[in-house]
């Protein structure tokens, strides 16, 4: 379990999670010397500002050049350093796609890569700068551990397991802030071990990133209106995936839908998928996300509502899905 | 000819009960204790009770056991034309009586003659008679097992039937329905189990433990004792709940639904409508 707090859970909750990454891994890098931040001339984006002014000497500007980042973040690695190789999320798992395949993944090496400005929190920037893709491209790829903080706090401990596991991390987090889903960062964050924001039977939620603030937000709705008891899970790490949580919400809820900034093929419902498919057990099933299709340019909040991912649209799917059949219970005897 | 009784709609409800839910425990005792299932080992027989009802098709309500070699299944609301021995009893309400213990209007026996059959019969009934009609629990762990297993098997049931027979107060609970299950658990008993299922208005019921998926709601009783307490009216829920006798497994609002349906099988099966109605 990650820990330790140098600011406090209130500054935290009034930082958006990229300027906690910056926070904590300045704060890292006062207790390793071998931590070294690389970016692609967006410092201030990805807000590594921080670790820039107290180790200037460790940070590295590579220039806007991304494969040459990751390529030069795997060097260090193998000469023992601890990269923490940032910039945006579409930039990171498609454009340098091929160092992060062979450089660090093929060698196994300590890179840890933060994607910001995931899924269609960079909204108004457009298509080329929605990582939709990302989850679904590093996902596969040998060695590869994928997190997807719900918020800052989350982000704050993400940051510290990634420095304290050896081996390649791919960090998503978003632009701007997210709704705080974490008043404390002690709440028992592990890597690959997903969190249970709101117990229930009825049906689960598997979310991750920001729309598990928004599950949970739908989850209330539900038991207000309509007296449904929601579980929801945070499931920050989409590998190795929490086949343990997924596999008892199935047993014990028999119907779940994910919701995930990104699109439905390859992501957090693929993976959710896939443990659901391999346990060979029965259950009504959907994905929320993007459907296949490219986002329009807007607010992130709007484009959530556009894709069905916020607590209105995770409402409603809930309904639809509680209503689906899946099984033959034509039988309704009473045992005797 | 059966006699010109007026029959209410809460007659039919507790018909309903006895008839798919209580008689079937016959059965159970049968089955859980050798002092009465051993009696009729090799034995081959068919038994039914019934009470004539001219609404009903054939003119009469009925449940029948088949008996094979000593092993019972149960054929609920079923006539047998040809069953080997037959409780009948003249009309729905004398049966009612019979069965909460309000009187002991007796039955015409079809079959009298089959001795051999019909004393193990009569056992067997007063066994499951003398627990079922208890207002003190009993002070033996095994009658307690046992009647807390009739109990147990009996509840969700009755819940079932009532809402196959459309009591508006079930329907209100199980037509909103998502699928639900709520379960009635003994901790360390793995045959203490029981549980019923709804559906969008469908019912089902069970014995043993649910597995299709976790129940909506489990209310689990530390032991049999305990359990009886509840079960026999003779403590509060909150208390034990308080206290953790009982723990409610899952939406705790729910719990006051499940007592609520239990009462009314109660309310049928216990005949206290009969003196309310009156």
């Amino acid at each position: 379990m990650a820990g330790g707090i140098t600011f406090t859970a209130v500054e935290s909750t009034k930082l958006a999670p990229a300027e906690i990454f910056g926070k904590t891994i300045a704060e890292l890098g006062a207790k390793d010397p071998n931590i070294v931040c690389l970016s692609p001339d967006l410092a201030t984006s990805t807000k590594m500002g921080d670790f820039l002014k107290v180790y200037p000497e460790r940070f590295f500007n590579v220039g806007i050049a991304e494969q040459n980042m990751i390529g030069i973040a795997a060097g260090m690695a193998k000469a023992g350093l601890t990269p923490f190789a940032s910039c945006f999320s579409v930039f990171a798992s498609l454009r340098a796609l091929d160092q992060v395949h062979t450089d660090i993944c093929y060698q196994n090496l300590n890179v840890k890569i933060i994607g910001t400005h995931g899924g269609t929190s960079f909204g108004q920037a457009g298509s080329t700068h929605h990582a939709i893709e990302d989850i679904g491209v590093v996902r596969p790829l040998v060695n590869m551990t994928v997190i997807v903080p719900a918020d800052g706090a989350e982000t704050a401990n993400a940051v510290r397991a990634a420095a304290a596991t050896p081996g390649p991390f791919y960090i998503r987090i978003n632009r701007g802030f997210d709704n705080v889903v974490y008043s404390t960062q002690d709440y028992g964050f592990e890597v690959g071990k997903a969190v249970e924001m709101n117990p229930g039977t009825d049906i689960t939620i598997i979310a991750c990133g920001s729309c598990v603030y928004q599950a949970i937000q739908a989850a209330k709705a539900l038991d207000f209106d309509q007296k449904l008891k929601v579980r929801v899970l945070n499931m920050h790490t989409i590998k190795p995936i929490d086949k343990e949580a997924i596999l008892k919400a199935v047993k014990e809820t028999r119907r779940i839908i994910t919701v995930e900034d990104h699109t439905v093929i390859g992501g957090l419902g693929s993976a959710v998928a896939e443990v659901i498919i391999e346990s060979g057990k029965a259950c009504a099933f959907k994905k929320l996300g993007l459907q296949d299709k490219w986002s329009p340019i807007g607010l992130h909040e709007d484009l959530m509502a556009i894709h069905e991912i916020d607590a209105q649209g995770i409402t409603k799917n809930v309904l639809e899905v509680m209503k689906k059949d899946f099984e033959q219970d034509e039988d309704w005897g009473d045992e005797v | 000819m059966a006699e010109e009784v007026k029959i209410t709609q809460s007659d039919l409800y507790a018909a309903g009960i006895f008839f798919y839910s209580a008689i079937p425990l016959l059965k159970v005792i049968c089955e859980s204790e050798p002092k009465y299932g051993d009696r009729f080992k090799g034995k081959s027989f068919v038994f039914q009770i019934s009470a004539l009802y001219p609404e009903a098709e054939g003119g009469k309500m009925a449940s029948h056991f088949v008996v094979e070699d000593g092993k019972w299944t149960t054929a609920v609301g079923k006539i047998h034309e040809n069953p080997d021995l037959e409780f009948v009893f003249p009309n729905l309400k004398k049966f009612i009586i019979f069965f909460t213990g309000k009187g002991m209007p007796l039955p015409k026996i079809r079959g009298l003659s089959k001795i051999g059959l019909l004393v193990p019969i009569l056992m067997a009934l007063l066994r499951m008679a003398g627990l079922m009609q208890k207002t003190d629990k009993p002070e033996k762990l095994a009658d307690q097992i046992m009647l807390c297993k009739l109990y147990l098997y009996l509840l969700p049931s009755g819940i079932s039937r009532l809402n196959k027979l459309g009591h508006p107060d079930v329907k209100t609970v199980t037509d909103p329905s998502p699928d639900r299950a709520y379960a009635l658990v003994i901790e360390g008993y793995p045959e203490l189990q029981s549980w019923v299922r709804m559906k969008a208005g469908k019912t089902m019921s069970g014995r043993g433990e649910y597995k299709r998926c976790k129940p909506f709601l489990s209310m689990k009783f530390k032991d049999p004792s305990l359990a009886l307490d509840i079960l026999m009216s003779k403590a509060d829920m909150v208390d034990y709940i308080g206290n953790g006798n009982l723990f409610v497994d899952g939406a705790p609002e729910f719990g006051g639904i499940v007592g609520t349906l239990m009462f009314k099988v109660a309310y049928y099966a216990q005949g206290t409508y009969l003196d309310i109605e009156k």
